[in-house]
């Protein structure tokens, strides 16, 4: 009796982690259509830059650290270390973030469509 | 002595607009294509990103991305009696130096002309007899149909990521839309761009006048955008420099993020730049070209590039240029009205109204090449009436802003000072709050208007300058004037505490200040080799493996701005010339 407890609890867990995966990959695949927003500057493959940085590795980069791109003083100013949250706000409205900032990108402005694109960037930049 | 170089399929004379499209088009179809460019590459990571882009001294004084006239220019007169003189700064025009061509500065506005133009004459012959139209004024038929072009306008517009309302989807009329518009396939590739305060003022103002407002369909991307061939567009940021900018943020449609990368990544293309086609050579029989000459301009050495195909991509002028070096077809004589390479050059004319709302804040430094709402009832639109009126053509009206500088656009009422501190307060005083009501209005061909070689000037190679002979006629006048009554009427409508009241051109044509970037004409296409240079894939009659392409093919000039078509033809001329390599020979 009790073992049977025991297995059906692991397997329920086995199922939510499932689903918790299985909703991160909706998200990152909704993500991937916004991240349309970011293609004609970025990309995200090691070193292609564009008229943005390359953002593979992002999450952890430390903003501006990229040795062959030409960063703007602010951005090397910034002092930002590229998280989940800190992209999340970055994203939202770039100039208020990082005054001065050299990206011409208004910000997306929906936090679904910014927890989709961060989702994706979170795969997809590895 | 020229290094004779190896002979290749397809050789393109400028890399803009339409070679663009013809070098990635061909390559597409599995030829060997080599572009030869006078200017130099430039890149949107490099150049036209944030903060080299925005620099009004550069681009707009300097001319950074424009033709350099200490090489080569034109000489202008407005009439035979006069001696032309060298254009020797840029003005009217802006032609472009660059790979990217004109398509690198150009604003975006993306129309579709029609069958009023395409069978100009046969319309107002029906219509109102053929004394209606004056003796001098050389239109005639372009020998092409919409409906033949539907299917590349769609191409181009889907190319180049044009945002609009489409006001017609076969032949069911939709609102918000232009309704005289002739009927498309399918909704443009993206939505219109965001309204500004200047647009919506005159959308309402010309709807409450009974008239049919729609959002200017423009290269400006409303939203990130992936193309069919995978070109990606961010959107636009309505940043306000536009128009003689490269876009910092990839969102106007431009060869150089588009087709050029594309046929770049094939390796049967390549690309020369520092290189100047000074003529097209033809062999002995003087009925089919060879390839062309051309001297790399950073150290003066001369090359022949052999070729199967030439076609001549170099913008409007600069091709009837080559047509007249290189001896190819009969130039025109306005006495006799023979010959037809310089026949039927035409530009634009206008007439524009500024209106001051105090109290109003127009933010003028935010916008889009295409902010602008416009009305068509007096150019596309048939039932419009010019019997009336007394002209032939028609003009579009709009409402908007377009690239608005800080330091130039310095809008005060008239009669303020032009310097001192009266201006400076005026000039403070009235910034935010001015708008504009703008018409551009066709130009129809005339005997009188052409091009030929200066007896003369010279360029930097020795070859002599085009020599251009334009001016305004009566039927422009007309329209002028037409044009500018109906601008002051709209503008009264909207009450503004003063106004800068419309005018028409009715002063000789000169080329200053900036007008528009819109020469059409001097090798048109037509069908009949006796009063047009080249045949409707514009295929030259006299020499059947050269193709000319551009805005030198149209008969005569629109209210529209040209690229619509331009690009729509070159995708059609890539369809013919697919098929010419088939079977070499006249297509018609
Ligand atoms: C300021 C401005 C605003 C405009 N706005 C609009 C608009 O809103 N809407 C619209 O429809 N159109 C607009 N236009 C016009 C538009 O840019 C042109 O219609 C279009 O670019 C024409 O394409 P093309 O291929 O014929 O010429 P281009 O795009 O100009 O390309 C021609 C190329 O040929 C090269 N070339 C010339 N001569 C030689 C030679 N002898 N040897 C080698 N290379 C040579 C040039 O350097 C250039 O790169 C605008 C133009 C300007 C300048
Ligand atoms: C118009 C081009 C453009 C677009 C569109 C754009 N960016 Fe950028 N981006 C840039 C530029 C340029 C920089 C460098 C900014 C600076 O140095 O000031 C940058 C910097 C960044 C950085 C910091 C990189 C680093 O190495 O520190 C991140 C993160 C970023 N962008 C993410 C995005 C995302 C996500 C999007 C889409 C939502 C986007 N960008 C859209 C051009 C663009």
């Amino acid at each position: 009796m009790g073992r049977s407890i025991v297995i059906t609890l692991v397997c329920a867990i086995a199922l939510v982690t499932a689903a918790a995966a299985g909703q991160d990959n909706e998200a990152a695949a909704r993500g991937e259509k916004r991240f349309e927003e970011c293609a004609s500057c970025h990309s995200v493959a090691a070193g292609e830059h564009g008229v943005g940085p390359s953002l593979h590795g992002i999450i952890g980069r430390r903003a501006a650290s990229i040795e062959d791109f030409r960063y703007s003083p602010a951005m090397r100013k910034s002092d930002i270390t590229w998280t989940p949250e800190t992209l999340n706000t970055f994203i939202a409205d770039p100039q208020m973030l990082v005054p001065a900032n050299r990206m011409a990108y208004a910000g997306l402005i929906d936090p679904a469509e910014r927890a989709d694109l961060i989702a994706y960037l979170q795969q997809a930049t590895k | 002595m020229a290094t004779r170089l190896k002979e290749v399929d397809v050789v393109i004379i400028g890399l803009g607009w339409t070679g663009g499209i013809l070098a990635k088009e061909l390559t597409d179809a599995g030829m060997k294509v080599v572009a030869i460019e006078r200017g130099e590459t430039r890149s949107t990571e490099k150049d036209y990103s944030v903060p080299n882009v925005r620099d009004e001294l550069r681009y707009v004084q300097r001319h950074d991305l424009m033709m350099n006239t200490a090489r080569d220019t034109l000489t202008v007169r407005n009439n035979r009696s006069e001696e032309a003189l060298p254009m020797r700064r840029l003005g009217s025009f802006l032609p472009g130096e660059v790979v990217g061509g004109s398509g690198v500065h150009w604003s975006g506005h993306t129309w579709r002309w029609t069958d009023m133009e395409f069978k100009v004459r046969s319309l107002y012959e029906e219509r109102y007899g053929k004394t209606f139209i004056p003796a001098d004024m050389t239109i005639q038929d372009w020998g092409i149909s919409y409906d033949e072009l539907e299917p590349y306008y769609d191409k181009f517009e889907r190319t180049a990521a044009i945002s609009g309302k489409a006001g017609n989807i076969r032949g069911e009329i939709l609102a918000g839309g232009n309704p005289f518009e002739s009927p498309r396939s399918r909704e443009y590739p993206l939505p219109p761009l965001t309204p500004i305060l200047a647009s919506q003022m005159f959308t309402d103002a010309a709807r409450n006048a009974g008239y049919h407002p729609f959002p200017r369909p423009s290269a400006n991307a409303s939203r990130a955008y992936t193309n069919p061939d995978g070109s990606k567009f961010g959107a636009c940021q309505y940043c306000g420099y536009c128009q003689r900018f490269g876009c910092e943020a990839n969102a106007k449609g431009s060869p150089h993020m588009t087709v050029i990368p594309i046929a770049m990544r094939s390796p049967d293309f390549e690309l020369r730049t520092h290189s100047w086609v000074t003529r097209v050579n033809k062999d002995s029989t003087g009925k089919k070209v060879t390839g062309v000459t051309y001297t790399n301009v950073l150290n003066g050495e001369e090359f022949e590039q052999p070729a199967a195909v030439v076609l001549m991509c170099a913008y409007a002028i600069n091709n009837v240029h080559l047509m007249l070096l290189s001896g190819i077809g009969k130039p025109y004589d306005p006495v006799s009205q023979t010959g037809v390479v310089g026949k039927n050059y035409c530009y634009q004319t206008g007439a524009a109204a500024t209106l001051f709302f105090e109290g109003r804040h127009f933010n003028p430094f935010m916008n889009a090449g295409g902010s602008n709402a416009s009305i068509d009832d007096f150019n596309i639109n048939w039932a419009f009436d010019r019997a009336p009126h007394g002209f032939v053509g028609g003009y579009v009206v709009g409402g908007g802003f377009n690239t608005v500088l800080p330091i130039g656009y310095r809008p005060v009422p008239a009669g303020t000072p032009q310097w001192g501190k009266a201006w400076k307060a005026a000039t403070a005083k009235w910034y935010q709050t001015a708008m504009q009501i703008s018409a551009s209005g066709s130009v129809m061909a005339n005997r009188n208007n052409y091009l030929d070689l200066d007896p003369t000037y010279k360029n930097a190679f020795g070859l002599p300058l085009m020599r251009m002979t334009f001016d305004y006629k009566e039927n422009e006048h007309k329209m002028g004037r037409h044009a500018a009554d109906f601008i002051n009427q709209t503008a009264k409508s909207m009450n503004p505490t003063t106004m800068n009241p419309a005018t028409a051109r009715t002063d000789p044509w000169t080329v200053v200040p900036y007008q528009s970037t819109h020469n059409t004409g001097g090798t048109i296409m037509g069908t009949n080799p006796r009063t047009s240079a080249l045949n409707k894939y514009l295929q030259s009659w006299d020499c059947h493996n050269l193709f000319v392409v551009g805005a030198n093919a149209f008969p005569h000039n629109s209210a529209y701005n040209p690229t619509g078509p331009v690009g729509a033809l070159a995708y059609w001329t890539a369809d013919a010339i697919k098929r010419y390599v088939k079977k070499p020979g006249p297509l018609v």
